[in-house]
C-alpha cells in the first residue's frame, strides 16, 4: 500500500506539475491569472479525442496537432481579451472567469455532456516493485509529463527566448529596455501557458475523460500548486506538484480516499503559514 | 547632422508636466551631461529619449530619424542604451547572463563573444564574479553590470542615468574612469547629482531647473561659473 501509494502520488504529480507550469508562466510574465487554464486543458483533450476517433489520426500526431491548435487559440485571446486589461490585474481576472464560464458551455453545446476518451497509447500493466500491477498507460503518462518538463527546463535555461521570458518576469521595463519586444512576449507566454494545460490535457485524457466543466478541478489543483511552490517559480511547480500529488495520494491511502483534495490544502495553509510567498517564491504579496 | 536633436519637447508624468520645450543636442562622440537637483527633470529627459514616456510636442531625431514615441525596445535594437537609474541589474540571474541578456539585440548578438571578453577587460571583476547571481553583488559591482549590459548591445549612444546614486565616491570615480576609456565610437549623454564629477568627465552640459533649460555650455566655462557653484556645487 505504501509503494502504490508513492507511485499514485508521484504520477499524478508530475501532470500537477506540468499543469501548473502554464498557469506559473503566465503570472510570472503578465501577471495575470487565467481562470480558464483548465478550459484550455479540457480542449485539447476534445480536440485529440475528435482527432484520434473520429477523424483517425494517429494518437501522437492527434497530441501535438491539439496543443498547436490550444497555442494558437491562447495567443488569439491574449490579443483580442487579456492585452486590454495590462495594468489593472483585476480586470483580467473577471476577463479569464468569464471565457472560463463561455468556454465549458461551449463544449457542452459543441461536446456534449459526456465524458470523451481518446485512444490510450500503450496496452497492460506492469509489475511495479514486484508488488502490484500499475496501469502501463499512467507509466506512460508520466514519463510524457516528464519530458514535457524537461523541455520547458532546457527552454528556459539554455535559449534565448527562455532568457527573455526570465528577464521579463523579473523586470519587464529593463528587458524592454535590453530590446525585448514585451508586447509580443506576452502573447507568446500565454499561447505558451495554454499549451502548457494543453500538454497536460492530452497526457492525461485517456486516464481520465474529459468534460465540459473538468477543467475546474485541474486549474484549481493548479493554483494551489503555484501558491504552495511560489508564484513564477519553475522548481517550485516541480516540487509542489509533487508535495501536493504524494499527500493526497497517502491522505486517500491511509486515511480516506474521500477527503482526498483536502489532503493538499491543509498543506498549503500550513506551508502559507510559515512561508506566505510559497516554497520557492520570493516575492511580496 | 547631429546624433541625437531633441527640439521642443514636453512631457507629462500623468497630469503634471514634468518637462518645458526642452531641446538639446549630442554629437557623434562627445560626453555630454545634464545637471540639475533633484526633481528638476533630469531622469524624465532620459526615460523620454529611450522612449519609456511619449513627449506631447516636438521632436526627437536619431542620426536625422524621428524615433519620437518609439518603444524602448526599438530604440536598442537602433543603437541607443539606458543604464537606468538604481542599475536594475536581474538579480535571479548570473552576471554572465545579464551581460547575455544586453546583447539581445542583432547588433550585439552577432559579436557578443567579442564584446563580452571588452567588457571583461573595462571591468575584470565582472569575469571573476561571472557565475555569480547579480543579486549578490555589490553597489558598485552592480552599476559595473549594467553598465556592461549596456554596452553589450553595442550602443552608438550610451545614456547613463545617475551612475553615481548610493555609491562611494572612489567607486563612482573608478566606473566613470572606465566610461572615459570608451573611445570615440560610443558617444555619452549623462544625467547626474554629482555636479562636480559630471563636469569633470564632460565636455558639455545643460543644467535643468523645474523642467527647463537653464544653462548650456562648456563644462569647464560652467564648472567656473559663480551661479553654478554657488547653486549646485554649496561654495
Amino acid at each position: 500500500m505504501f509503494l502504490l501509494a508513492l507511485t499514485n502520488g508521484l504520477v499524478i504529480g508530475i501532470i500537477y506539475a506540468l499543469a501548473a507550469l502554464g498557469v506559473s508562466l503566465v503570472v510570472g510574465i503578465m501577471n495575470v491569472v487565467n481562470f480558464a487554464h483548465g478550459e484550455f486543458y479540457i480542449l485539447a483533450g476534445y480536440f485529440s479525442y475528435h482527432f484520434a476517433n473520429t477523424l483517425g489520426m494517429n494518437y501522437l500526431a492527434a497530441m501535438m496537432l491539439s496543443v498547436g491548435l490550444v497555442l494558437i487559440f491562447g495567443m488569439i485571446i491574449e490579443v483580442l481579451l487579456i492585452r486590454k486589461t495590462y495594468g489593472d490585474d483585476l480586470y483580467s481576472l473577471i476577463l479569464t472567469f468569464i471565457l472560463s464560464i463561455v468556454l465549458q458551455n461551449t463544449y457542452l453545446l459543441v461536446f456534449g455532456p459526456y465524458p470523451n476518451k481518446p485512444p490510450n497509447w500503450v496496452k497492460g500493466a506492469t509489475n511495479v516493485f514486484g508488488q502490484f500491477y500499475y496501469g502501463n498507460q499512467r507509466l506512460a503518462a508520466c514519463g510524457a509529463g516528464l519530458v514535457v518538463i524537461a523541455i520547458v527546463y532546457l527552454m528556459l535555461k539554455k535559449t534565448w527566448f527562455g532568457r527573455m521570458l526570465r528577464a521579463t518576469s523579473q523586470d519587464r521595463e529593463v528587458a524592454e529596455l535590453n530590446g525585448v519586444n514585451t508586447t509580443a512576449l506576452n502573447m507568446l507566454s500565454f499561447g505558451l501557458g495554454c499549451a502548457l494545460a494543453a500538454a497536460a490535457g492530452v497526457i492525461l485524457s485517456p486516464i481520465f475523460p474529459v468534460t465540459p466543466t473538468g477543467g475546474m478541478a485541474v486549474a484549481l489543483t493548479a493554483f494551489v500548486v503555484v501558491v504552495l511552490g511560489g508564484m513564477g517559480s519553475f522548481w517550485g511547480c516541480v516540487v509542489g506538484g509533487l508535495i501536493i500529488g504524494l499527500v493526497e495520494n497517502f491522505g486517500a491511502a491511509f486515511i480516506s480516499s474521500g477527503y482526498r483534495h483536502v489532503f493538499g490544502f491543509i498543506i498549503l495553509i500550513f506551508v502559507l503559514l510559515v512561508r506566505p510567498a510559497g516554497l520557492f517564491g520570493n516575492r511580496e504579496i | 547632422m547631429a546624433m541625437l536633436e531633441i527640439t521642443g519637447i514636453d512631457i507629462f508624468r500623468g497630469e503634471t508636466q514634468v518637462l518645458w520645450d526642452i531641446s538639446l543636442t549630442v554629437e557623434k562622440g562627445e560626453r555630454v551631461a545634464i545637471l540639475g537637483s533633484n526633481g528638476a527633470g533630469k531622469s524624465t529627459l532620459l526615460a523620454a529619449i529611450i522612449g519609456m514616456l511619449k513627449p506631447t510636442a516636438g521632436s526627437i531625431l536619431f542620426h536625422g530619424l524621428p524615433i519620437t514615441g518609439s518603444r524602448p525596445f526599438e530604440n536598442t535594437r537602433r543603437g541607443l542604451a539606458l543604464v537606468p537609474e538604481g542599475r536594475r541589474v536581474y538579480k535571479e540571474m548570473s552576471v554572465i547572463e545579464n551581460l547575455k541578456m544586453g546583447a539581445y539585440p542583432k547588433r550585439g548578438r552577432s559579436r557578443m563573444a567579442e564584446t563580452m571578453e571588452e567588457v571583461v577587460s573595462l571591468f575584470p571583476i565582472l569575469g571573476e564574479r561571472r557565475e555569480q547571481l547579480a543579486g549578490t553583488l555589490s553597489g558598485g559591482e552592480q552599476q559595473m553590470l549594467a553598465i556592461g549590459r549596456a554596452l553589450m548591445s553595442r550602443p552608438e549612444l550610451l545614456l547613463v542615468d545617475e551612475l553615481s546614486l548610493g555609491l562611494a565616491p572612489v567607486i563612482t570615480k573608478e566606473i566613470f574612469r572606465v566610461l572615459m576609456q570608451l573611445g570615440q565610437e560610443v558617444t555619452i549623454l549623462m544625467v547626474e547629482q554629482n555636479v562636480e564629477q559630471a563636469l569633470k568627465y564632460s565636455q558639455r552640459a545643460y543644467v535643468l531647473e523645474s523642467g527647463r533649460v537653464v544653462r548650456e555650455g562648456d563644462s569647464r566655462v560652467l564648472g567656473e561659473d559663480q551661479g553654478i557653484r554657488r547653486a549646485y556645487l554649496g561654495m
